[in-house]
């Protein structure tokens, strides 16, 4: 019996398979932003920084739970831990901001996602979404820990798992605030330049830079500039808000709460705009 | 006459040897600088150009050494691959500046001079940062040629320029070459090193492979059976002449004609005709088919 | 060398066509001036001056700037319109850098191939494919930063490829590589011109290049179209023959004038008049009755590269033979 000789064919073959939108394309460039938010999918040199900013949060975190389940005293609730660690936040959104974009610039590979299925608006969107996403798991995720030391800890049942949980709600949100904001304006500065390094100090600076004024402000004697201080930089601004939702006590705001919403949202409408802009620019370049 | 000549030359970066042991003589006219990415051209041309010591073996121009010899720069000049130009300065500035630069007599009138030669005489006054690839790399060629130098030394010239530009340059080095001054230059485009001159250098690897005519160095290679492409008025019975000759040691018949291998070169080239005379055949095409530079090339860095 | 592969959308629509194609930055700049011109599936040069607008015209094609006035179809689709339809079967290979340094080969195209719209597993299996088809075997799961110039211009190949494009638009392919990667690479395109089926516009400044792969040539100059016709049309034989012997040229010229064959010296070639047929015979006559050693004889052809002479610079050509030798293949 013999066997069948043959040649295969292995040249060229055409695709006949499904070809799926501009959506999928979004979601694939937000996924691949959120991994290299946290280095996945990159050289271990890459994991190093954001895991160990990870790794000091939920270590606060644990902390924090460990106190907690030892003497029944809650340190920080979940609003104020956000809070707290918000200087991690900026410090992370520092670097791996250059990391989503100025690397792209850097690289001259942005041609070749705008000749394919894929605007200017939607990167840009993409990577501010990952950026997002990757600083609410790492102000909120922590938090989780938090909560289940809470809740297995509580004494009051059912309702005291209730409790925790808008508790931790309230936490999530805030850490959804500290994203959205941080994210923007980082994300705007780093699209500024390709060198990372300038990018990072960029950030760096534009955080500090309204930091005298702020301390100027509040200790004028006009009431309404005191408690309007913390507009003008982004920390101060996300405080702000803070204090307006969830009565954090962290600075003082008066009766401006809502102003501090309405520039939180004006703050991070113009940085997305001026984030398309920049790319529209680029893209025709 | 000014000649480059280096001597044992050699040059290495730790364990890195970017040049081993090259021995050359550069003369009047245009010579081609080849080999393939990382054979140690760029490295070789910045030795001849002073700005690197060898690390053994003398470099000389005009028979002084090159290195540490600002005077050198007197009758050499050097259009390198990398250098940026300030972007704010005009061709007139730049080019200016360095004949300024030179200390010559009548800077003005030399500035004039080599941006006629390379032609961006209309483009002068505009600022460099304006100029595409070519332009720039224009300007640069005149910057180098603003003090009349016997020696010139370019890495990768074309490079970026349109066709147009490219034979404009190719005509002002053929120029320049045959008025008596030594041009090396280095280029990956072998069609265009035939075309300003048929006289190579060869680096392979650190070595030098081969110097001279390519024509030559291909006859030298005699190992090599010379390939000729041959299209008649009857090419089946012209192969079966052929291959009965001793100079002829293979014969391959296609429909686009006929390729011939031939051991002996003089020998065959002297037969063909008389055998296709005597066959009645009508030679309607000759042509060699690994005589080009680039066939030279590719068998010289495979051997 | 015959297409061995039809390409699969309908003969009718021409691959590329623009009518009246204007595009002006600003009051000063144009870019582009009535540019009219159609161009058929195959393997096509694109060439002119810097700055004369191929790259404006790359960038209208793709969809990345709109015309001033006039249009341009890619595949009967508009590219301002159907922008996704277009760049769905077109795929670019740009000239400058573009490849990240800390990426794999395997991982950058994969992931360009699912922004194409390609699912998961796809985009890995044709990234793999478009990998091998352009010659990256082990190499394409190092780092991109380690590359040499033709494996980076490899997998910008690659990516071109990755999505199953109709279209190719390679801007200068073989910038910076040397002569055994030219080689390679215009191999390369003339196998994916041929065999895969896929149309290829190459831009590219070396016309010695767009002779050997291109089937037809575009030129443009100043925003205008120079040019556009069939490679075949544009390489005809004229009616002077090159005759090259290794010795006894002069020789040669005076036997050839005895009889009555006019015959100039170019160089190292003799440039005969070709009157009619038996010129071959009688050339090889004279050759062989002076044992000469005759190293070629070959009706001269026209070259791409008349087309961007200036007439007086044509009757001055540089090392007239030299070019000769070099363009007659």
């Amino acid at each position: 019996m013999s066997v069948d000789s043959v040649i295969h064919d292995i040249g060229y073959q055409r695709y006949t398979g499904p070809r799926l939108g501009r959506g999928y394309a979004f979601r694939s460039l937000f996924l691949h932003g959120l991994r290299t938010a946290y280095g996945l999918g990159r050289p271990a040199k890459a994991k190093i920084f954001p895991w160990s900013v990870a790794t000091i949060v939920a270590a606060v975190a644990v902390v924090l739970t460990a106190i907690r389940a030892q003497t029944g005293e809650q340190v920080l609730s979940y609003v104020q831990y956000t809070e707290q660690m918000g200087l991690m936040a900026i410090l992370y959104v520092a670097i791996v901001a250059p990391e989503l974009v100025s690397r792209d610039l850097r690289s001259g590979v942005l041609p070749l996602y705008f000749t394919r299925a894929l605007s200017a608006t939607d990167y840009a969107l993409a990577k501010l979404g990952a950026l997002v996403c990757a600083v609410w798991l790492l102000l909120g995720g922590p938090q989780l820990i938090m909560f289940f030391g809470g809740a297995f800890g509580t004494d009051d049942g059912a309702k005291g798992v209730w409790n925790e949980f808008v508790d931790l709600l309230a936490g999530q949100v805030y850490a959804g605030i500290h994203a959205v904001v941080f994210a923007s304006l980082a994300l705007l500065v780093a699209s500024l330049t390709g060198k990372r390094a300038f990018a990072a100090g960029g950030i760096v600076a534009a955080y500090l830079m309204t930091l005298p004024i702020v301390g100027i402000l509040s200790v004028t004697d006009s009431q309404a500039a005191r408690d309007l201080a913390g507009v003008v930089s982004p920390a101060g601004l996300v405080q702000g808000v803070g204090q307006w939702f969830f009565d954090t006590d962290a600075i003082e705001v008066g009766d401006y709460g809502p102003v501090y919403g309405v520039v939180a949202v004006a703050f991070v409408a113009g940085c997305a705009t001026l984030l398309l802009g920049r790319y529209r620019k680029v893209a025709t370049r | 006459m000014t000649t480059i000549e280096l001597s044992n030359v050699s040059r290495w970066y730790g364990n890195v040897v970017a040049v081993n042991n090259i021995t050359m003589t550069l003369g009047p006219g245009v010579t081609g600088l080849l080999g393939p990415n990382g054979a140690g051209k760029t490295t070789l041309l910045h030795m001849m150009a002073g700005f690197l010591p060898p690390s053994r073996g003398t470099v000389t121009v005009a028979g002084a050494p090159a290195w540490r010899n600002p005077s050198v720069y007197r009758i050499l000049g050097l259009v390198s691959e990398r250098e940026a130009v300030h972007g704010f300065l005009t061709a007139w500035e730049f080019v200016l500046a360095n004949a300024k630069l030179h200390r010559l007599p009548d800077p003005e009138a030399a500035a004039r001079r080599a941006l006629s030669l390379v032609e961006m005489t209309e483009a002068q006054d505009r600022r460099i940062d304006t100029y595409s690839k070519g332009m720039r790399q224009r300007t640069r060629v005149a910057a180098a040629l603003v003090h009349d130098p016997q020696v010139l030394v370019l890495d990768e010239p074309f490079n970026g320029m349109d066709p147009r530009q490219r034979l404009q340059m190719m005509d002002l080095l053929h120029e320049l070459g045959a008025a008596g001054r030594t041009i090396l230059f280095s280029s990956h485009i072998l069609e265009e090193v035939e075309q300003v001159s048929g006289t190579v250098q060869v680096i392979v690897a650190g070595r030098l492979a081969a110097s001279g005519d390519y024509r030559s160095i291909r006859r030298l290679m005699t190992h090599r059976p010379h390939v000729f492409s041959i299209h008649s008025s009857d090419d089946r019975r012209l192969a079966v002449a052929l291959i009965g000759q001793p100079s002829v040691t293979g014969v391959e018949l296609e429909s686009t004609g006929l390729t011939v291998r031939a051991g002996d070169y003089g020998t065959f080239t002297r037969a063909l005709p008389k055998i296709a005379l005597a066959e009645g055949i009508r030679v309607r095409r000759l042509l060699p088919s690994d005589e080009s530079l680039e066939s030279v090339f590719s068998y010289l860095v495979a051997s | 060398m015959p297409r061995l592969a039809p390409p699969p959308y309908p003969r009718r629509v021409p691959l590329i066509a623009t009518q009246s194609l204007t595009k002006k930055y600003n009051a000063r700049v144009t870019a582009l001036d009535d540019l009219t011109v159609t161009v058929e599936p195959g393997v096509i040069g694109l060439v002119g001056a810097n700055g004369a607008g191929k790259s404006t015209l790359i960038k209208i094609l793709l969809g990345l700037l709109p015309p001033t006035s006039g249009q341009a179809r890619v595949f009967g689709l508009d590219p301002t319109v159907d922008t996704a339809a277009v760049r769905a079967r077109v795929g670019y290979m740009p000239e400058h850098d573009c490849l990240p340094p800390d990426l794999s080969a395997a991982e950058f195209v994969t992931h360009l191939g699912r922004i194409s719209g390609l699912p998961r597993t796809a985009a890995r299996e044709r990234a793999s494919e478009a990998l091998r088809h352009v010659g990256l075997y082990e190499e394409r799961y190092r780092q991109i930063g380690g590359y040499s110039t033709g494996m980076k211009q490899r997998v910008k190949l690659a990516q071109a490829l990755v999505h199953d494009p109709d279209l190719l638009l390679l801007d200068e392919p073989t910038n910076g590589l040397d002569p055994a990667g030219r080689d390679a690479m215009l191999g390369l395109i003339h196998r994916i011109g041929t065999e895969f089926g896929i149309s290829v516009v190459v831009c590219s400044h070396l016309l010695g290049e767009v002779e050997r792969i291109c089937d037809s040539l575009v030129a443009i100059d100043g925003g205008r179209l120079l040019r556009s016709a069939q490679l075949s049309a544009m390489t005809t034989a004229t009616d002077v023959l090159v005759v090259e012997v290794s010795e006894g040229m002069a020789e040669l010229a005076r036997r050839l004038a005895d009889l009555g064959i006019q015959a100039r010296q170019d160089g190292r070639l003799l440039l005969v008049a070709l009157e009619s047929d038996d010129t071959y015979d009688r050339i090889l006559a004279a050759v062989a009755e002076l044992d000469l050693p005759l190293h070629r004889l070959d009706q001269r052809r026209h070259h791409v590269a008349e087309l961007f002479r200036t007439p007086a610079a044509q009757g001055a050509q540089v090392g007239g033979s030299a070019s000769e030798a070099a363009h007659v293949r």
